[in-house]
């Protein structure tokens, strides 16, 4: 087992559910209407709770423990791709952004069930089954306002062509990409691409949105790489404020 | 630079002075019953209300509202308008006593759910299905199947068919992450550390 690449894969997909956990956390007391608010801070702290057991497992590889990990390091040390740390936005937005890196991460755990480095491969199938309610959430909301009013729809689908560069962006492929396909450890960015983009189809077949023609768009790299928007140090300035004042502090 | 947060965007606007408006209705959606079952073999008992725009939507807003820290296997859901409400005692009287023993029959039925409510306070609870061609029916036929010396504080009859049930597909929404003390308040042990910091500023 190639335990770079192993690591190397661990952190992209910890760091992305960390990073969008937090984001989609923001909106904890704002939500559109307070059963919605609930749901989604819900499934936020879901995110949190599985990056943080993502964590757990490198820090049994010898990587340093959950806490610091997610307090201590810079932007730049961040592997998480650029579509999660995006603001916010009205909640259009951050309602396609969900559906879009849902569906990726339904797909991305459910590949992931079969790794052949078998810690890896129970804790997806667990995760897997979280998401479920994840992904019939957002399914189900793109379904009724992307077939709604004449608002609804629109909204949808400026959102949906801003954040879709950004989408592709998720399937940025490792440096050991080859290794981690070969060893079994992850099935690779490419195959889940593929799957990712017929489910988003199946469901976007069923609204009056259109998704923008694949082969036109340009992919938003770098995230998995530690190049980020400027949009990423003020969040995580914000979500280690407490740990900076007090590391030992217990909350 | 402008706030990205938006907890600071949404604050509400300063007024003009000398702007008298009327209050704005609550633009509110509809109201949905939710009943969970706790327990395989346990009945499912009403848990509370969601707003929601539809029957769809209220299944998905109810499955976090209600099921989020408390074991469930399953759960259902229906408008607040299907749901036929007898009348209520005070305790002395069963509710069976105020259902009249013959009503108009009708050729065609269907299933209705049933559910008495025991105590006051407490929750409706399903006891059983039965055939009725009304919901006036299907009380007079809870009467003679469901009647007995409890009590009944009041009645309910449910369309079954106007009901969103959990499908056997997703019956695993509720196997997650068995690790979860962290959605538990009590787990946070604020009052503890709470008592702790003000006897260290005190000292």
């Amino acid at each position: 087992m190639n335990e770079i690449a192993l690591k190397e894969l661990l952190y992209k997909i910890a760091d992305d559910q960390l990073i969008l956990g937090h984001r989609n956390s923001e909106w904890t007391g704002f939500g559109p209407l307070l059963e919605e608010d609930i749901a989604f801070s819900s499934m936020a702290q879901d995110k949190i709770g599985q990056s943080y057991a993502l964590y757990q497992m490198l820090q049994s590889l010898g990587e340093r423990e959950p806490d610091t990990v997610a307090f201590t390091r810079n932007a730049s040390q961040f592997h998480n791709c650029i579509l999660v740390e995006l603001p916010n936005g009205e909640y259009d937005f951050s309602l396609v952004r969900h559906f879009l890196y849902d569906t990726a991460e339904a797909i991305r755990f459910e590949m992931l069930s079969e790794s052949s480095y078998q810690p890896l491969a129970d804790i997806s199938k667990k995760i897997r089954a979280e998401l479920r309610y994840h992904t019939l959430h957002a399914n189900t909301w793109m379904k009724q306002l992307g077939s709604a009013t004449e608002e609804s729809i629109s909204r949808l689908q400026n959102s949906l062509n801003l954040a879709m560069p950004y989408a592709l962006g998720m399937f940025e492929e490792s440096p050991d990409e080859k290794e981690l396909i070969s060893s079994k450890l992850f099935g690779g960015e490419q195959a889940l691409k593929e799957r990712w983009m017929k489910k988003v189809e199946e469901v976007v077949k069923q609204t009056n949105l259109s998704l923008p023609d694949w082969k036109t768009l340009q992919p938003v790299f770098g995230g998995r790489v530690g190049k980020h928007s400027e949009h990423l140090q003020p969040l995580l300035d914000e979500m280690s404020e407490v740990f900076k004042i007090d590391p030992a502090a217990e909350w | 630079m402008k706030s990205l947060d938006p907890r600071v965007n949404r604050l509400p606007l300063i007024g003009q002075p000398g702007e008298i408006l009327p209050k704005v209705p609550l633009d509110q959606f509809g109201t949905f019953e939710v009943f969970v079952q706790p327990k395989e073999g346990k009945p499912f008992q009403h848990e509370g209300i969601v707003h929601a725009p539809d029957l769809e939507m209220s299944f998905i807003l109810a499955k976090e509202a209600f099921t989020r820290r408390f074991t469930c296997v399953s759960l259902y859901v229906c408008d607040t308008r299907s749901v036929y409400v007898s009348p209520m005692t005070d305790g002395t009287n069963n509710a069976y006593d105020f259902i009249v023993d013959n009503v108009e029959q009708k050729n065609e039925k269907t299933s209705y759910e049933i559910y008495h409510l025991l105590k006051r306070g407490k929750q409706h609870t399903h006891v059983g299905t039965v055939q009725a061609g009304s919901p006036q029916e299907a009380m007079t036929q809870a009467k003679k199947a469901f009647k007995n010396d409890k009590i009944v504080y009041n009645i309910w009859a449910i369309k079954t068919s106007d009901i969103r049930f959990t499908s056997p597909e997703e019956k695993d929404l509720w196997l997650t992450l068995p690790e979860k003390k962290f959605r538990d308040a009590s787990d946070y042990k604020g009052g503890d550390k709470l008592k702790a910091f003000l006897e260290k500023s005190n000292a």
